[in-house]
């Protein structure tokens, strides 16, 4: 039985004819998987993660996450889809500057269609910001705004988790808080993708991908060849 | 929660909406100035003209022969004929009576008129100065039954030396044109002799009536050749009781040509005619339209400049807010929640715009009045609507550009750091 999550077959990614971000790259990522992608920064790794979260579209290739071929869907369908499936957890934490904390998490709600104030406050508690609520973004730290935006990211019960530098504006102990809240969703069932270049945090994942212009290198082996874990 | 973003993220950037409400306000109030302008000034200017005489002329109706040039004719086939005075109350009887601002009934003859030292034939015109008549039958229940009209209404321009006729029952009153008093030398208090001969066959019937002068008029036109008593004294002096020549009425009204009153007047009195002064009506309507559309383009030019401005506000908010809109693009925003959060704002802009452009509208309207016509402008309300329907139109106009850019912000550039 495939339990793969995600695959990505052939996958190339031009802006134009000379910016190449990725070139042929297959992937395979399965259910409950934490991966940890690597690599130095222009390498594709963004565009990688844009493109599995369908922020972003391939030139070429055919991307299947959870059975459906998003390379097919268009605009307004990838937003649903992305919205019932991918959860995001951005470096800058990208709250609206103007709502609340609680507003913040329950705008993910809105779009969703289902909004629901007693189950935003729940995840802000299951991240530690009970009593930060009503706070705007400018009002918190840089920990407690990730943790807003990882309330966010678990608000509408996606399956996969896409993290990109989660903890790379954070101080070592926001950082570990953080870190062992991801631990946490993976340890309950969620797919964890995770790009950083601290190396220590990539092994926390079962599986680290190295990504260096535009093709994935595993163990210091460049390959275009599917990776299973 | 759609309105807590909006109201939000509108609180979140007050100065960025305070220009765009402006920019608003601007065109707003340059509108409803110039609407407010232009609905009084019309009404007003038209009242300035009907003090310069009436624009509408009845006659009796008469049967004419074409000779063959277009527009020339041959005059009455058919006997003289005369309106007559027992129907001259159905011109306030008409649908559009409220915009009948008077009128004067008039009787002619030819007399000769003698003073102490000199004799001339003149023409003597009976007619109503200041004038209450009865309203046998009102168009409508609530109407007045009386109604004061005359040519002291209907012509307050012309100068008087001396004082019009004030009882409407004086027989011994006249009032002369300023060419007849030079001709004949008269003053106000002097006496003239009047005398008419009606030819019988081979028999003449003349009678003769002494009037005193308290009046001389000067108007530059016709009426300095004339002598003028009141209607009944020429019914008597001609023996034509209850007769009229024709009937000069001043109509006001923007909405219909003065040949809907001569329409309405036939209609109640069919055996006359009216025919609307052109000279007059044309140089009214030619004022008034080009008032209106010198105040139709400066508004547009206003409107215009104030699109571009709110247009230009809401493309840097898009581009001050491109990540915020790619975040929510990210989290699951589709399009028409973008769509509907920028034309929201744009319709409170439009609508905060249109109210307070329609209070400074209102005082420019009164600048505007007092230093170009010299009239102080009645605040309108009925224009409200107008100015906040105008203005959200604008704001929605000008959104049009800024959306679309909205729209365009790929939900990637979050990720990306752009």
């Amino acid at each position: 039985m495939d339990e793969s999550i995600i695959r990505l077959q052939a996958i190339k990614k031009y802006y134009d004819e000379s910016t190449h971000v990725l070139e042929d790259l297959n992937l395979i990522i399965h259910k409950g998987a934490w991966t940890s992608i690597m690599g130095p920064s222009g390498s594709g790794k963004t565009t990688l993660l844009n493109i599995i979260g369908c922020l972003d579209s391939a030139t070429a290739g055919t991307v299947f996450i959870n059975g459906t071929e998003i390379t097919k869907l268009n605009q307004t369908q990838l937003t649903r889809f992305r919205r019932e499936n991918i959860g995001l957890i951005f470096q800058q934490y990208h709250l609206v500057p103007y709502l609340t904390a609680l507003e913040n998490v329950m705008l993910a709600q809105y779009y969703h269609g289902v909004i629901d104030e007693g189950k935003a406050i729940e995840a802000l508690k299951k991240v530690g910001l009970e009593h930060r609520l009503d706070h705007i973004p400018s009002h918190l730290s840089g920990g407690e705004q990730q943790r807003v935006c990882i309330a966010r990211a678990l608000i509408n019960e996606p399956k996969i988790l896409l993290a990109d530098e989660p903890t790379g504006n954070l101080d070592q102990k926001n950082g570990e808080i953080v870190l062992d809240l991801i631990k946490q969703l993976h340890a309950e069932g969620h797919t964890i993708i995770l790009v950083t270049h601290n190396p220590e945090i990539a092994k926390l994942g079962q599986r680290i991908i190295t990504v260096i212009d535009g093709k994935i290198c595993s163990d210091s082996t460049c390959t275009s060849e599917i990776n299973e874990t | 929660m759609f309105l807590r973003i909006l109201g939000k993220s509108i609180l979140k950037r007050k100065s960025r909406i305070a220009i765009a409400v402006v920019s608003v306000l601007i065109g707003a109030s340059v509108a409803t100035a110039l609407l407010t302008v232009s609905l009084d000034v019309s009404e007003k200017v038209s009242l300035e003209f009907r003090k310069y005489g009436a624009n509408l002329l009845i006659v009796p109706h008469s049967d004419t022969i074409e000779v063959g040039f277009p527009g020339v004719e041959f005059g009455s086939v058919t006997e003289q004929r005369y309106i007559n005075e027992s129907d001259i109350w159905k011109i306030k009887a008409i649908y559009w009576r409220n915009n009948v601002m008077g009128f004067a009934p008039f009787l002619y003859q030819v007399v000769t008129a003698r003073s102490d030292q000199a004799e001339q034939r003149i023409v003597l015109a009976g007619t109503y100065f200041n004038r209450t008549i009865h309203i046998q039958s009102p168009y409508a229940p609530q109407d007045p039954t009386t109604f004061t009209t005359g040519v002291q209404i209907i012509s307050p321009w012309w100068h008087i030396k001396g004082d019009w006729i004030h009882d409407q029952n004086d027989t011994s009153s006249c009032m002369v044109g300023a060419a007849v008093a030079e001709k004949l030398n008269l003053s106000v208090g002097d006496t003239i002799s009047v005398t008419y001969t009606e030819q019988y066959g081979s028999t003449a019937n003349t009678s003769a009536y002494n009037f005193t002068v308290v009046g001389i008029i000067m108007t530059d036109g016709y009426e300095d050749n004339q002598i003028f008593v009141n209607l009944q004294v020429a019914q008597e002096i001609s023996q034509r009781p209850g007769k009229l020549h024709t009937i000069q009425v001043s109509a006001l009204c923007n909405a219909c040509p003065v040949e809907t009153f001569a329409d309405e007047i036939k209609e109640l009195i069919p055996y006359v005619d009216g025919r609307s002064v052109k000279q007059l009506v044309n140089a009214e309507m030619d004022i008034l339209g080009k008032i209106q559309n010198m105040m139709f383009l400066v508004t547009i030019v206003a409107l215009i400049a104030s699109a571009l401005g709110v247009m230009t506000t809401m493309i840097t908010s898009v581009i001050e807010r491109q990540k915020e809109i790619g975040l929510m693009k990210s989290v699951g925003a589709e399009n028409r929640k973008i769509i509907s959060l920028f034309l929201s704002e744009a319709t409170i802009i439009g609508v905060i715009g249109g109210i307070i452009g329609y209070l400074v509208g209102l005082i420019l309207a009164q600048l505007i009045g007092l230093s170009v016509f010299s009239l102080s402008i009645t605040p309108r309300f009925e224009i409200i609507p107008i100015a906040i329907g105008i203005s959200v139109g604008v704001a929605l106009l000008a959104s049009i550009l800024p959306v679309r850019r909205a729209v365009s912000v790929e939900p990637a550039i979050v990720l990306r750091g752009e």
